[in-house]
């Protein structure tokens, strides 16, 4: 059983209960390897090492990737990091860590729709400016960011606290898998352990140093993001936030953090030249110009396009301003949804 | 001596044909019932007892034996204490034997020996199977609705044995009262605005399509669901037979002079239990909100505050437009065929996500959408986001197209759809590509697809369209919107 790579018993010790990041760099930073490691704590009987065995199996069969500090696919970004993790665990490609100039969108787990449409369009936005989207899958801005970096255009990442075989939130499983397939879900708890409440918060300093900038999407006064930016800050990281309703309580937090110097993010480009500044080379795409878009529409949509602005107006108001009859509004909203120049958000209608 | 006597019972909704046998022998004085009587059937004794002496009339001081035949079926309610009192006389030697031929008796007696409205008469005026039929006075109008003639009111049990003496004639039944056009309650003329929340009314009432309006508190859902029946045809005879019989079996009274002839409005608190929704209830059942509200509506307000498991239990009625109930007692079926109206909040703070003003946290939020299943919301084959009227609107001075006119074009197009039958719906190449797509898209599911399908046909209807277009699809989708609001 000696033939048993290096990582297998790193997977092995990060399962012993009660190890945390810091007790596994101690334990990995040994002399004598970690093999020895393993045998002075567990005492190497058969029972152990059939765990060793079954636990490594597992993570093979589950073409989980165990990646060790020194190892050559180990993310240079994370040794930034004063106490970087000495495994990380990787589901889909690894090489997608270090491929790409990296956008952390990270925000509130109770959005609005306008956060989510933001989170969105920035994202899809971004990934198709061959930036790849860095979140943490949570339920909101995490979510919506995720969803709109599986399009086509640089692969998405995803930091995740607990192992990365369990989707949590349930609800996201899907999702994790298309992130899985597409770039890289990676996270510091090995497969098949439990994910303890602390571990959230503590993935968020590798967002941070997975990440060239951090923009904020909506936050709450004393939302998780700050952990997040705080950790960038350290890092030297750029930070963005997304200005938003000065009565919205979700861009609370944000609007709070421009106030502290974060630069305004009002679209892609802003992103895009923020990390140009910090020397990725990414191309700025120009914007269309105004009166431009919806130029070729027949007349009736025109009229109705016309009257879509980009804040959210409710059917009620769209019948009243629009004067058209209900079919119609509806039919014309459904064209010009199909032509990606107005989007539902639950009854409520804007401009894209 | 033994005499027998016709009368009739409630069994749910329906009336139940019962012979009254009474039978007085020698022996010890006593009084007994038999053939599963409920409660009230048993104290008839003492009623009946005391009606018989008020009245001027001996009580035999012999053995009184009364059978309640088929004896299978549970009798209940007070309407029995008039044949087993005409049947003790007869027994007895105090009336002629022949004298109740060709007579059923259905009535309950007060202590002084006058006669009591019986609930449910209608039905029971059905079930009874003989030409004549003696009721209460105060019955007479509510029997003769089913019967025509043959149908006699008497007030007290001393009249009602002058009669059947031969001494006396029946009584003149009181003045008919004649139909009265009963209100249609609140008008839609009053609401101001809220152009999605009259259009998703108008379909539903078009189409019988179930509705769920979604939105802030103070949005107004309320007040549309009220003015939904204002928008439904009256019923037809055959369903205002049903509806009367549901609501006179349940204890309600008639309108003067004739049938229910507006669909009902039922709107149970959310507090209901079980029961009280379904109906139920041990020896006598009892119909719950769904049966009242056949063939009308029934309006559950505040739809996420209902407990979990009476929602599920209004799964059964809405799939199969009746209700069976089953007791180790018996099982009854009562009809429950309602369109189903009901409003809710997004979130429990009200707010919702449509203007970034929740406060609730994802937890809570969760856990109230979690309330309405999936297999629940997809009843509802209408589900409108309302939002707050503007103030231009609220201030506006010009009233509100009227009931009577959306009325019109309801009743228009449930004519063009009982023309058309169960052909499938015929549409534009446009509007069946852009379904398809969102079939694909995984926008819409296979029943979803069903529905839009549906509503677009009753869209199209409204509109006197012989084809369904691209706009009524839209329209349909357009309707259904107010699902990502409510859907975990």
């Amino acid at each position: 059983m000696s033939e048993l790579p290096d990582e297998a018993y790193a997977v092995a010790l990060a399962l012993l209960p009660k190890v945390g990041p810091a007790t596994l760099r101690e334990l990995t930073a040994g002399e004598h390897g970690l093999p020895d490691a393993w045998a002075r704590i567990t005492g190497a009987t058969d029972e152990a090492r059939e765990d060793v065995e079954r636990h490594w199996r597992r993570h093979c069969d589950l073409g989980i990737t165990v990646l060790l500090q020194g190892d050559a696919r180990y993310p240079e970004r994370l040794c930034d990091l004063p106490f970087a993790p000495a495994v990380v665990f990787c589901r889909g490609n690894p090489a997608a860590l270090s491929s790409h100039p990296t956008v952390a969108l990270v925000g509130t787990r109770s959005p609005t729709r306008y956060g989510i449409g933001v989170a969105a369009q920035l994202a899809a936005d971004l990934s198709a400016a061959q930036v790849s989207i860095v979140s943490g899958l949570a339920l909101g801005i995490d979510g919506a960011a995720h969803e709109g970096a599986c399009g086509a255009g640089a692969p998405p990442i995803a930091v995740v606290a607990g192992g990365v075989d369990e989707p949590y939130p349930r609800r996201h499983a899907r999702l994790w898998q298309r992130v899985s397939e597409l770039g890289v879900v990676v996270s510091e708890s090995p497969a098949g352990g439990r994910t303890e409440k602390w571990r959230f918060p503590v993935r968020n300093r590798l967002m941070a140093a997975l990440s060239d900038v951090v923009v904020v999407v909506e936050s709450r006064h004393h939302g998780g993001s700050r952990h997040t930016v705080d950790a960038a800050m350290m890092l030297g990281k750029g930070v963005g936030a997304v200005p938003g309703s000065i009565r919205s309580v979700a861009s609370e937090g944000t609007n709070a953090l421009m106030a502290e110097g974060a630069f305004p993010v009002c679209s892609a480009t802003d992103v895009l030249v923020a990390l140009s500044l910090r020397g990725a080379h990414v191309p700025i795409p120009k914007k269309p110009a105004a009166g431009e878009v919806g130029k070729d529409l027949p007349p009736s949509e025109k009229a109705l396009f016309d009257v879509l602005t980009f804040e959210p107006t409710s059917l009620d108001e769209l019948v009243r301003i629009s004067g058209l009859d209900f079919a119609e509004l509806c039919g014309g909203l459904e064209r010009l949804a199909q032509a990606g120049l107005a989007r539902d958000l639950g009854g409520w209608w804007e401009r894209v | 001596m033994l005499a027998a006597i016709t009368s009739a019972t409630l069994s749910g909704a329906l009336g139940c044909a019962v012979s009254v046998e009474v039978h007085v022998s020698n022996g010890l004085p006593g009084f007994t019932i038999v053939g599963l009587p409920d409660a009230a059937v048993r104290e008839a004794r003492d009623r009946v007892r005391a009606a018989v002496l008020s009245s001027g009339l001996p009580w035999p001081m012999t053995r009184v034996t009364v059978n309640l035949a088929p004896s299978g079926i549970r009798k209940a309610g007070a309407g029995l204490d008039l044949p087993i009192a005409v049947g003790l006389l007869v027994a007895t030697g105090h009336l002629p034997p022949d004298c109740t031929e060709g007579l059923a008796f259905c009535g309950e007696l007060g202590l002084n020996g006058s006669l009591r409205h019986v609930p449910g008469m209608l039905a029971l005026a059905e079930a009874a199977s003989s030409p004549g039929l003696v009721v209460p006075l105060v019955d007479v109008h509510e029997a003769a609705l089913i019967r025509g003639t043959g149908v006699h009111g008497v007030a007290t049990l001393s009249d009602l044995v002058l009669v059947l003496r031969r001494q006396a004639a029946w009584p003149a039944p009181p003045e008919a009262a004649s139909s009265v056009n009963v209100p249609t309650g609140p008008d839609l003329s009053e609401i101001r605005g809220q152009m999605v929340g009259r259009r998703a009314l108008e379909v539903a009432a078009a189409g019988r399509h179930h509705l769920l309006l979604v939105g802030p508190p103070g949005s107004g859902k309320t007040m549309l669901a009220e003015r939904l029946p204002s928008l439904l045809p009256p019923l037809s005879k055959e369903e205002a037979l049903t509806v009367s019989r549901v609501h006179s079996s349940a204890g309600g009274a008639l309108p003067v002079g004739g049938l229910i002839e507006r669909p009902p409005f039922r709107a149970p608190h959310h507090q209901a239990t079980i029961v009280a929704l379904v109906g139920g209830g041990n020896f006598t059942f009892r119909p719950g909100e769904v049966s009242l509200a056949t063939n009308g509506i029934l309006f559950l307000d505040e739809l996420g505050e209902f407990s979990i498991a009476a929602l599920e239990a209004l799964r059964q009625p809405l799939e199969e437009g009746v209700i069976r109930i089953n007791r180790a007692g018996g099982s009854i079926t009562f009809p429950a065929d309602f369109l189903l109206v009901a409003a809710m909040n997004p979130c429990p703070c009200g707010e919702g996500v449509f203007d970034g003003a929740c406060k609730c946290s994802v937890v809570i939020r969760e856990r109230y959408r979690r309330r309405i299943s999936a297999p629940f919301l997809d009843r509802f084959d209408l589900v409108v986001p309302i939002s707050r009227p503007s103030a231009e609107d609220l201030l506006s001075e010009a009233p509100g197209q009227p009931s009577a006119d959306v009325a019109g074009r309801v009743a228009a197009a449930r004519q063009r759809a009982a023309a058309r039958g169960d052909a499938e719906p015929a549409l534009t190449a446009e509007a069946s590509d852009a379904l398809r797509q969102k079939l694909r898209d995984g926008a819409l599911s296979a029943r979803g697809f069903v529905k839009v399908k549906r509503v677009a046909q009753t869209v199209a209807d409204l509109e006197g369209a012989d084809v369904v277009t691209f706009n009524h699809v839209s329209e349909a989708i357009r309707l259904r919107a107010g699902r990502s609001a409510v859907i975990a």
